[in-house]
């Protein structure tokens, strides 16, 4: 018995293979659910953009597959919501995906127009379908932001009582370097991540990958949440952009909080 | 094998001797086996555990990986129906098709038109607040670049609990009015910032000369773009919430635009 050599129990087996069994279950159930969610959300956008037909003067219903009708329908998107947007005095974003540009404008004035440097869209966004572009006509506003930086580096100072407690303001060190990233969701579920495109500092590519993780996981909360109440969870196309810092960070810092943005393709 | 006679050497065809030689070896091997066992024994032990720790560990990343990356993934093979884009002919010489065509292409006629008409041929000024730089428009052509000065971002509080927050607002703005030699009227952050007591009203301490330049052009609430004395502060973000320029980028401007030009700040 001296030689015997006892194993440490590492698991009690029972209440080991419960759980694996409810995790694979989970997992699968998650997966399943969450492949419906594109197809729910398509089935949104279907329902609140589609094509209503006009009883006076019916259309036929190939017109919409069109490809000559189409490509006048994806003009007009950007136009009706550039138009829709610059009725407004507030500065806005237009993703134009036809000459990779990004740009700030005001009252129809382009302010300043950033270089995209890679894009990726989500596939419902790359379909060519009326409802689809018909969403694309309405601009999107922006109902909630996460970034690395801040939209308004507000420093607070406190009055002096008096003139001997007076110091004359520091001049702001400009040579602060924080890595640029950012998301905006939008009202209609989409999502716009802006990420900063080149590498500057030696903590770029870690500060991206953490910052596109923190989402990831804010994400999966969320779908996991739904996927326990047997809910299909909620999809958001993305649009995921990679510009220079700088214009990231004019971009962030000049956009309102509920600022719009409008998508050409 | 000298030792052994004929006979013996016709009956050790097997090697006999060598064989119990080898087998009295094996007998002493095996009466020291419990201890190697034993340490075998610990290994495998080991190699087991590891094994498992390593396979939990895979479990895990695998479990990570798969909610955090290849169900967002998997979601993006399209779904929702293959869309047939036609071109067809028959669809084409459809009347309703015809008239939608037309709508469409009169609708984007006047949108054009109408997104077109307002970028203006008249001379305009854009300040970029982040980068502390402005650029001169006239007929739709930069004629003038170069470096501003834009709010703080201080928030100046009080021990009473007053606040005034030092940002230059954004959006679009139009040129109020135009002033050669502008007087600096000191507001109340003025005096609270160097720690003086608020005066009243129309106190001449309130006035103050040749602070701003030798022009200004207001934008309302106050706000104003103006020269500075402070040269060296041009192109950072120091000022109470208007925009400082230096001087000859002021006067071009100041004589570019007009009362009633937009200013477009972001």
């Amino acid at each position: 018995m001296e030689n015997e050599v006892k194993t440490i129990p590492f698991y009690n087996r029972l209440p080991f293979i419960l759980a694996m069994i409810l995790l694979c279950l989970l997992m699968v159930g998650h997966l399943v659910l969450s492949l419906k969610a594109p197809v729910k959300k398509l089935r949104e956008i279907r329902v609140q953009y589609g094509f209503v037909q006009d009883i006076k003067n019916p259309v036929n219903e190939r017109i919409l597959t069109d490809s000559a009708f189409l490509a006048l329908m994806k003009e007009k998107a950007y136009y009706q919501s550039r138009v829709a947007m610059a009725a407004t005095d507030s500065i806005y974003m237009t993703i134009n995906l036809g000459d990779s540009t990004l740009n700030l404008e005001i009252s129809g004035v382009v302010v300043h127009t950033a270089e995209i440097k890679k894009i990726k869209l989500s596939h419902i966004l790359k379909r060519d379908e009326y409802p689809v572009l018909n969403m694309l006509s309405t601009p999107f506003v922006i109902t909630a932001d996460y970034s690395t930086i801040k939209k308004e580096p507000v420093m607070i100072k406190m009055a002096p009582k008096d003139t001997s407690e007076y110091q004359p303001d520091i001049i702001p060190d400009t040579a602060d370097y924080e890595p640029v990233n950012f998301i905006l969701l939008m009202e209609n579920g989409v999502k716009i991540h802006i990420y900063q495109g080149e590498k500057l500092r030696a903590g770029d590519n870690l500060n991206r990958f953490l910052f596109d993780l923190r989402d990831r996981l804010r994400i999966t909360t969320s779908t996991l949440f739904s996927t326990i109440r047997f809910r299909v969870p909620e999809y958001y196309p993305y649009i995921r952009i990679r510009l220079a810092r700088a214009d990231s960070k004019r971009i962030y810092r000049a956009l309102p909080y509920r600022g719009q943005a409008g998508l050409y393709r | 094998m000298s030792g052994l006679n004929e006979n013996d050497q016709r009956t050790d065809l097997f090697n006999l001797t060598g064989a119990v030689k080898y087998l009295s070896k094996l007998k002493d091997q095996i009466a020291t086996l419990p201890g190697k066992l034993k340490e075998n024994e610990k290994f495998i032990l080991f190699l087991k555990k590891t094994f498992l720790w390593f396979s939990v560990t895979a479990a895990i990343f695998f479990i990570f990986v798969f909610f955090i990356w290849l169900v967002p993934l998997l979601q993006e093979i399209p779904s929702g129906g293959k869309i047939n884009i036609t071109n067809s002919a028959a669809v084409k010489e459809d009347a309703s098709y015809r008239r939608i065509i037309a709508v469409m292409e009169r609708d984007l006629r006047n949108l054009s038109r109408k997104y077109n008409s307002y970028t203006s041929g008249q001379s305009y000024l854009v300040i970029n607040t982040t980068d502390n730089r402005f650029q001169l428009y006239r007929n739709k052509q930069m004629i003038r670049e170069g470096f501003c000065s834009s709010g703080s971002y201080k928030m100046l509080q009080t021990h009473e609990g007053k606040s005034w927050i030092f940002k230059t607002p954004k959006g679009k703005f139009t040129i109020k009015d135009k002033r050669v030699n502008p007087v600096w009227t000191r507001p109340d952050w003025a005096f609270v910032e160097e720690g003086l007591p608020i005066p009243s009203r129309n106190h001449p301490s309130r006035y103050e000369y040749g602070v701003l330049g030798d022009y200004a052009l207001g934008l309302g609430d106050g706000y104003l773009i103006h020269g500075t004395i402070y040269k060296r502060f041009i192109g950072m973000p120091v000022t109470h919430g208007c925009v400082r320029l230096g001087d000859e980028d002021l006067e071009v401007i100041f004589k570019t635009l007009s009362v009633g030009s937009k200013v477009y700040i972001f």
